[in-house]
């Protein structure tokens, strides 16, 4: 099969980037950064936010220009004045979001913008073209299926099939795994393995470790705009990488898992919802979260995992049922009663439903509390108290900014989140609602948010964590619920069954999400 | 694709957008708009073998120069303080009152039939009165565009600019038919309203300081209370809104309908001030040139206040202008390229133009956020 693949190779190195500056106004992204990628690696890109990774892959796919520095791919200087002319030498990347018409089936978005098809096609000969360019690359879907019924998994072949008919032989991928469940991540991973045996390059970002170690064959990784090092995967250890990448020794935080005083925090009884956003129906739920607690809620996303969110804090009012804080029937309330009642909630989509953007750090700050004393007075809001808080909400969320004045949105997205981080644990005087609590974060920001949500369930506050990284859950909570379509279907308490857990969480697919 | 060995080390200029503006980057930006304007307006003036130098002069002169044009301009600035904050107030929640028009009309057409119908009484009474039925007419007359826009989702720019031409055209209808003054054949408007707004001193009318009032107190009110905050967040962003517990709808439902009731007040203090009659055509556009005043002041309730004087100000030169022989058009396109002008330099007050230096030597300590 190698013939598909590169022509025997003129260089030993499929791509060698070298001395790569680029800078954007105030901030310096990348600064004499080498790379190289030789024929059939795995390369795994690692860093934390902001450590220039996406940089420097925009400027391997002709997004952004380098102000200084030169590509070579497969011995020849070449530079990118666009993303054609990226694609054109053979470089593709599957994007972290898709990039797919949902509605259209998968050989539509396959020969979408294609140049090398006919210009009229009838929808046998796109089904035929694209079983046979299927057959070439050893990745099965169906022709027909409409991309919106694939799960993420399915859709991740689709994106990288499509980088394929348009001739990539370096495929970079952005944080392939952040939306696969365990089994389709392994799904993933044979993929990887059958294109690089080909001869393929793959370029993989990512954050997480264990991943980065058992699929890469060398790993560089980047801190503040600058490559601290390139090692093969042999020499190196979790410990040792994550050191490289934080540039500080890393203590991972552990629940001790104490035993507490406890009493009912917050309770729902019987409560269901019609479908919402993501079509999922709560079906029935009785949860009683308990104050000194940690209680994961794992699940594949789209499972009813975020109107259950929306529930606890008051944004979704049950049609069916009750719930109770501290014994005292909060049924039907608003989000502002909860935040009052001491619930405090951290957003899955934060950065969108979580703080208005355009506004100022200091209208979001007190976003939460605007409507109590010292904030306000009758009709009013008192400015000098207003002021007050936000400065001090940005010095616990560890956040410098010149001016409480400047809009929120200037602020790093890691930045943004440890501010509504700090926001919510503030008003968390019974519960906190943490959906996925460390996605995107790096590993320090990571570690510390963790630390906080023990440190608050050590205060005596129920904590509720949603997640879809087991790991993680396994490591905070005090018991597991399984959530799926709609449901909470299991309880589990240590020692873990990850494989169990795994099972659970619906190798089947995707519950109630359309 | 082209094949060069390096890709140059750039050293040039750069544009780079600021995240905040200060004042005196903005004053910048409007004085070289206003001279960049009077050097286009002249220059096509004087290619158009106008006295240039003598139609600006006499045009200031007219406006800012004598206490009856200053008078004049206030005059005309009282409707339009009061058009432009209803277009603002809707706009903080990110709704469009494209109809204040309307609202104008019905609440002129309210305060007239208060005036025209009901027993006499004091002045002050009666005006009293005026105002509440125009301010409530103009907010009736937005009432159904609210509900659609805070509970059905129905774009509130379609709704209330068609109800615009319903409100115009009622006024014309019953204007030259039903309440108009059979005494004056030669017109057609009702009888003269007995009701006056009283006059200050130098002419103008008590509406003026009025709606300085309004613009003024509803300005504190958003910025300090909790109300305003909440129109505010509202209207920044819907989910943060919700998720914080802000009744969204309502605060839309609330905020349209003291824009209309801003606008049927203006129709009254027009009413009057300045015509004393309900006629077809009074509002003058001051409804629609609410639009661009609140656009100018961008989202500032007290920027309205400068917004309206200064549109208040081009009005009265355009007046001027057309008495010494410019074409109504020709004065739309200098109004028009003025406004033009003015809102570019808004928007490039926003960059800045630096200089990137060549050397790369500084990193920050910590990653840099990208």
């Amino acid at each position: 099969m190698n013939q598909i693949a590169a022509e025997m190779p003129a260089s030993a190195l499929l791509v060698e980037m070298r001395g790569i500056d680029k800078s954007f106004p105030g901030v310096i992204a990348n600064a004499g950064v080498d790379l190289d990628i030789r024929h059939g690696e795995v390369h795994a890109l690692l860093g934390e936010n902001g450590a220039g990774k996406s940089t420097l892959m925009n400027i391997l796919t002709g997004i952004y220009q380098p102000d200084a520095g030169t590509i070579h791919i497969d011995g020849q200087a070449l530079s990118f004045r666009s993303p054609r002319d990226a694609i054109a030498a053979g470089v593709g990347m599957v994007h972290q979001h898709f990039k797919l018409v949902k509605a259209f089936s998968v050989a539509e978005n396959l020969h979408l913008g294609f140049g090398d098809k006919p210009f009229l096609v009838s929808r046998s000969t796109l089904r035929r073209r694209t079983e046979a360019l299927e057959q070439r690359f050893g990745l099965q879907i169906s022709p027909d299926a409409i991309v919106q019924d694939l799960s993420a998994g399915e859709q991740q072949r689709v994106e990288i099939l499509k980088a394929l008919i348009r001739g990539a032989r370096i495929l970079i991928l952005d944080e392939p795994t952040a939306v696969l469940t365990a089994a389709e991540a392994l799904l993933l991973f044979d993929v990887v393995r059958r294109l690089t045996a080909d001869g393929f390059a793959v370029i993989f970002i990512s954050h997480k470790l264990d991943e980065v170690l058992a699929i890469s064959d060398r790993i560089t990784v980047l801190r503040g705009g600058r490559k601290v090092a390139t090692v093969p995967k042999d020499a190196t250890d979790d410990r040792n990488l994550a050191d490289l990448m934080v540039g500080h020794a890393v203590t991972p935080q552990a629940n001790d898992r104490r035993l507490m005083e406890r009493h009912p925090a917050i309770a729902l009884h019987d409560v269901s919802t019609p479908a919402g956003q993501d079509g999922c129906r709560l079906d029935s739920i009785d949860l009683t979260l308990f104050s000194g607690e940690i209680a994961g809620i794992a699940g594949v996303a789209g499972n009813g995992q975020r109107e259950l969110s929306e529930m606890l804090s008051g944004i979704r009012p049950p049609v069916e049922g009750a719930i109770r804080i501290r014994g005292v029937d909060f049924t039907g309330r608003d989000a502002k009663a909860f935040a009052k009642g001491g619930v405090g909630h951290i957003p899955e989509d934060r950065l969108r439903s979580g703080v208005a953007a355009t506004l100022s750090l200091l209208q979001n700050a007190i976003l939460r509390e605007y409507d109590a004393p010292p904030i306000s007075a009758g009709p009013w809001i008192k400015s000098s108290h207003a002021r007050q808080f936000a400065n001090s909400l940005l010095a616990a969320a560890h956040v410098s900014a010149p001016s409480i004045a400047m809009p929120l949105r200037n602020l790093s997205g890691g930045n943004q989140q440890r501010f509504v981080v700090a926001r919510e644990t503030r008003i968390a005087s019974q519960v906190l609602i943490a959906a996925y609590p460390t996605r995107g974060l790096d590993i320090a920001a990571a570690e510390t948010v963790r630390a906080e949500l023990l440190a608050l369930r050590n205060k005596g506050v129920a904590v509720l964590v949603i997640s879809e990284d087991l790991d993680e859950l396994m490591s905070l909570s005090d018991r597991l619920l399984v959530m799926y379509g709609g449901r909470l279907i299991r309880e589990r308490k240590p020692p873990w069954n990850r494989n169990e857990l795994g099972m659970l969480m619906g190798g089947v697919g995707g519950g109630c999400r359309r | 694709m082209t094949s060069t060995s390096n890709v140059a080390r750039s050293s040039g200029w750069r544009v780079q957008r600021l995240p905040t503006i200060d004042g005196r980057r903005r004053a910048i930006a409007y004085a070289i708009a206003f001279v960049l304007w009077l050097a286009l307006v002249g220059g096509g003036l004087s290619l158009a073998s106008f006295a240039v130098r003598d139609i600006v002069l006499r045009a200031i002169s007219v406006t800012l120069g004598s206490s009856y044009g200053i008078q004049q301009t206030l005059t005309l600035a009282a409707p339009l303080l009061l058009t432009g904050l209803a277009v603002a107030v809707a706009m903080r929640i990110r709704v469009w009152n494209i109809g204040a028009d309307g609202q104008f009309y019905m609440g002129a057409w309210a305060a007239a039939g208060v005036g025209l119908f009901l027993p006499e009484g004091p002045t002050w009474l009666m005006l009293t009165l005026m105002a509440i039925a125009a301010g409530l007419s103009g907010a009736l007359w937005i009432l159904i565009p609210a509900i659609g826009r805070a509970y059905l989702g129905i774009s509130e720019i379609i709704t209330t600019l068609l109800l615009t031409f319903v409100a115009s055209f009622l006024v014309y209808y019953l204007a030259s038919g039903p309440w108009r003054d059979p005494e004056v054949p030669t017109q057609a408007a009702t009888a003269r309203i007995i009701y006056e707004l009283p006059a200050l001193n130098d002419g103008a009318h008590l509406g003026i300081p009025i709606s300085m009032l309004l613009v003024i107190g509803f300005g504190i009110f958003f910025n300090y209370s909790k109300w305003g905050y909440e129109i505010t967040i509202a209207g920044a962003n819907h989910d943060a809104a919700e998720y914080a517990g802000i009744p969204v709808r309502r605060r839309i439902l609330q905020a349209m309908l003291i824009s209309g009731m801003l606008a049927g007040l203006a129709g009254m203090i027009e009413l009057t001030g300045v015509v004393y009659r309900l006629q077809g055509g009074m509002s003058n556009q001051y409804g629609a040139l609410g639009i661009p005043i609140a656009a100018v002041a961008s989202g500032s309730i007290s920027g309205v206040a400068a917004a309206a004087g200064f549109f208040a100000i081009l009005l009265n030169m355009g007046v001027s202008l057309q008495t010494q022989g410019l074409s109504v058009h020709s004065v739309l396109a200098i109004t028009g390229l003025l406004l033009f002008l003015v809102a570019a330099a808004e928007a490039a007050a926003r960059f800045s133009i630096c200089r990137m230096s060549a050397s790369l030597a500084k990193i920050p300590a910590s990653g840099a956020s990208i």
